[in-house]
């Protein structure tokens, strides 16, 4: 067999938000959206599987929801059929793994399919749930690692330790707000202003409202398949999944690999490991999706993604780097802040995000983009997940 | 003991609904972790081949990979690096102000940064610089089945908390 490159080259989404619609429903959804954007081609083709879920077991009282999927989206895997998760980064790491299938030869198209139904009966389950997401022995009793807590921390730190301010933060939300503005498939479709992000309640001080992506019921798909057969099924450009990495040195409070929490060292591994992988490095990238779960997330990426230099992410972001014409223009269909965010699902988003950039149809065009850039960070900061995509194979 | 909507589970314990560890010796092998907190100690393992102590305590040496550990005690006070209050919105499981600090246990200590809770402290009192000491509580015992007899398994755990209240 010749060396295989894989391809991405379908992607689709249900709508997202708060939905009166089961797991099972919007992952139908995203599967019928995710074949629309290929026409002519047949889920019966699909000869593999990945579900990427987080919280099937808890909030739906599904555990091995693989060949439920699959059974209800008409699939019949035959080369694999399999859950993956990684909280956040359940969908990259979906990609990652369908890269690897594919270029091996154990599967030739493969969907990987994400998503989350958070949205319960009663609304305490999903946050009592989170503790079961964290290290359940150490932390959970003590809910370290709960995001907003957690993401204050990181903030108060990096505006102690390189004068972050506010309005910086603010800044983030403004940029991806008003991107989501025109994603009809976005929990919402605001448009933002400074005046309205830095009047927003307090959530923990110091994040307010429009720091914080919401809870998001929600689905996404695509399709992985090899480049011959990529030009087969599709006439639009060709979008390589060049490399990428997903790195773990810690979890959670045992073994901060950084010397305070606003150094995320384990992504700036993920980033060198990635860059390594692709073969082009951080000025190369003409576009992103990074993991903005917090505007501070978002500030701290920039820097550890090699976007800027250490301690300049707020500096950075408030010039208007991550705006269209900016330097590296940042989660152009929203983002978590204002797509919300379905954990499983996530990653699949961005990488549609990324898709259409390099095929030149996203809404929010970068004009020219040749090479994208996917960042998840995952599991209460404990993993970073990175997928880099290009116009072009690695060679 | 109601369980709301699910009948059948009256009466019953489900371990996946609880935040808190099971720390009966019958179900993992760190427990004396837990009989150390009972008696106030903040404990963890030592690996007796190549001296790495690690936190939290484990049945193998994540360096070496020996198994023959030791239980080692760890500094009881540190200093308030960093620390978020949520006053508002606090989830299920916890009182308002929920507070986490990042701690500094010292240099002389083998775990030099510590995330935990603090406890015993009103919103808006805690300040960067303050000193803070480990404290043990009571959290609810949980029924365990031992033979056709169902026993109360009696359970504590940790936070820490201002040195001056
Ligand atoms: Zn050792």
């Amino acid at each position: 067999m010749a060396q295989r490159n894989a391809c991405l080259i379908a992607g689709g989404m249900s709508k997202w938000g708060v939905r009166s619609a089961s797991l099972v429903d919007v992952s139908q959804e995203a599967a019928k959206a995710c074949l629309d954007d290929i026409p002519g081609f047949s889920h019966k083709d699909i000869d593999g599987f990945l579900y990427a879920t987080s919280f099937a077991g808890r909030c739906s009282f599904q555990t091995n929801p693989a060949p439920v999927m699959a059974e209800r989206m008409g699939l019949r895997p035959t080369s694999i059929c399999a859950r993956v998760d990684v909280l956040c980064a359940g969908g990259s790491a979906g990609i990652l793994l369908a890269k690897g299938l594919i270029e091996s030869g154990m599967a030739d198209i493969v969907m990987v399919a994400g998503g989350e139904k958070l949205y319960t009966p009663q609304k305490w389950e999903v946050f009592y749930s989170e503790l079961a997401s964290i290290d359940h022995d150490w932390d959970a009793p003590n809910g370290l690692g709960l995001p907003p807590p957690f993401f204050a921390l990181v903030a108060t730190e990096h505006m102690k330790q390189y004068g972050t301010t506010k309005e910086q933060l603010a800044k983030v939300s403004v940029v991806n707000y008003n991107f989501g503005a025109d994603n009809p498939k976005a929990q919402f479709q605001k448009k933002l202003t400074m005046e309205e992000a830095l009047e927003a309640p307090s959530v923990v001080t110091p994040l307010t409202l429009y720091d914080c992506c919401p809870i998001t019921d929600g689905a996404a798909a695509v399709i992985v398949t090899y480049e011959e057969k990529a030009k087969e099924l599709s006439d639009r450009p060709l979008v390589y999944i060049r490399g990428g990495s997903q790195v773990s040195l810690h979890s959670v409070s045992a073994n901060w690999p950084g010397e305070h929490l606003a150094d995320w060292a384990h992504l700036k591994v993920a980033a060198q490991k990635a860059y390594e992988k692709a073969k082009v490095g951080p000025d190369d990238i003409d576009v992103a999706e990074t993991h903005d779960c917090f505007t501070i997330s978002e500030v701290v990426e920039v820097e550890e993604l090699g976007f800027c230099k250490k301690g300049e992410g707020g500096p950075f972001v408030e010039a208007g780097n991550t705006d269209i014409g900016g330097k590296v223009p940042i989660n152009t269909d929203g983002g978590l802040l204002s797509c919300g965010h379905p954990f499983g699902a996530t990653g699949l988003r961005q990488g549609i995000e990324m898709m259409k950039q390099l095929q030149g149809r996203a809404t929010h065009q970068v004009e020219g983009a040749a090479t994208a850039l996917q960042h998840n960070l995952s599991g209460l900061n404990v993993e970073h997940t990175i997928v880099i995509y290009g116009r072009e194979p690695v060679k | 003991m109601a369980v709301s909507g699910i009948p059948l589970l009256d009466d019953k314990y489900p371990v996946t609904m609880d935040m808190w560890p099971v720390e009966d010796e019958q179900f993992n092998r760190i427990y004396q972790f837990y009989d150390n907190l009972k008696e106030g100690k903040f404990t963890t393992t030592k690996c007796k081949s190549c001296g790495y102590v690690s936190w939290p305590p484990r049945v193998l040496c994540p360096e070496c990979y020996a198994e023959e550990l030791e239980w080692t005690e760890l500094p009881k006070r540190g200093k308030v690096l960093t620390f978020s209050e949520e006053v508002r919105g606090v989830p299920l499981g916890f009182e308002s102000p929920l507070i986490h600090a990042w701690i500094d246990l010292g240099q002389k200590s083998p775990i030099k940064k510590f995330l935990s809770r603090i406890i015993n402290c009103p919103a808006g009192k805690l300040k960067e610089g303050d000193e803070v000491q480990f404290v043990v509580f009571d959290i609810p015992a949980h029924p365990k089945e031992v033979k056709r007899e169902t026993v109360m398994s009696e359970r504590v755990f940790f936070a820490f908390e201002p040195v001056e209240k």
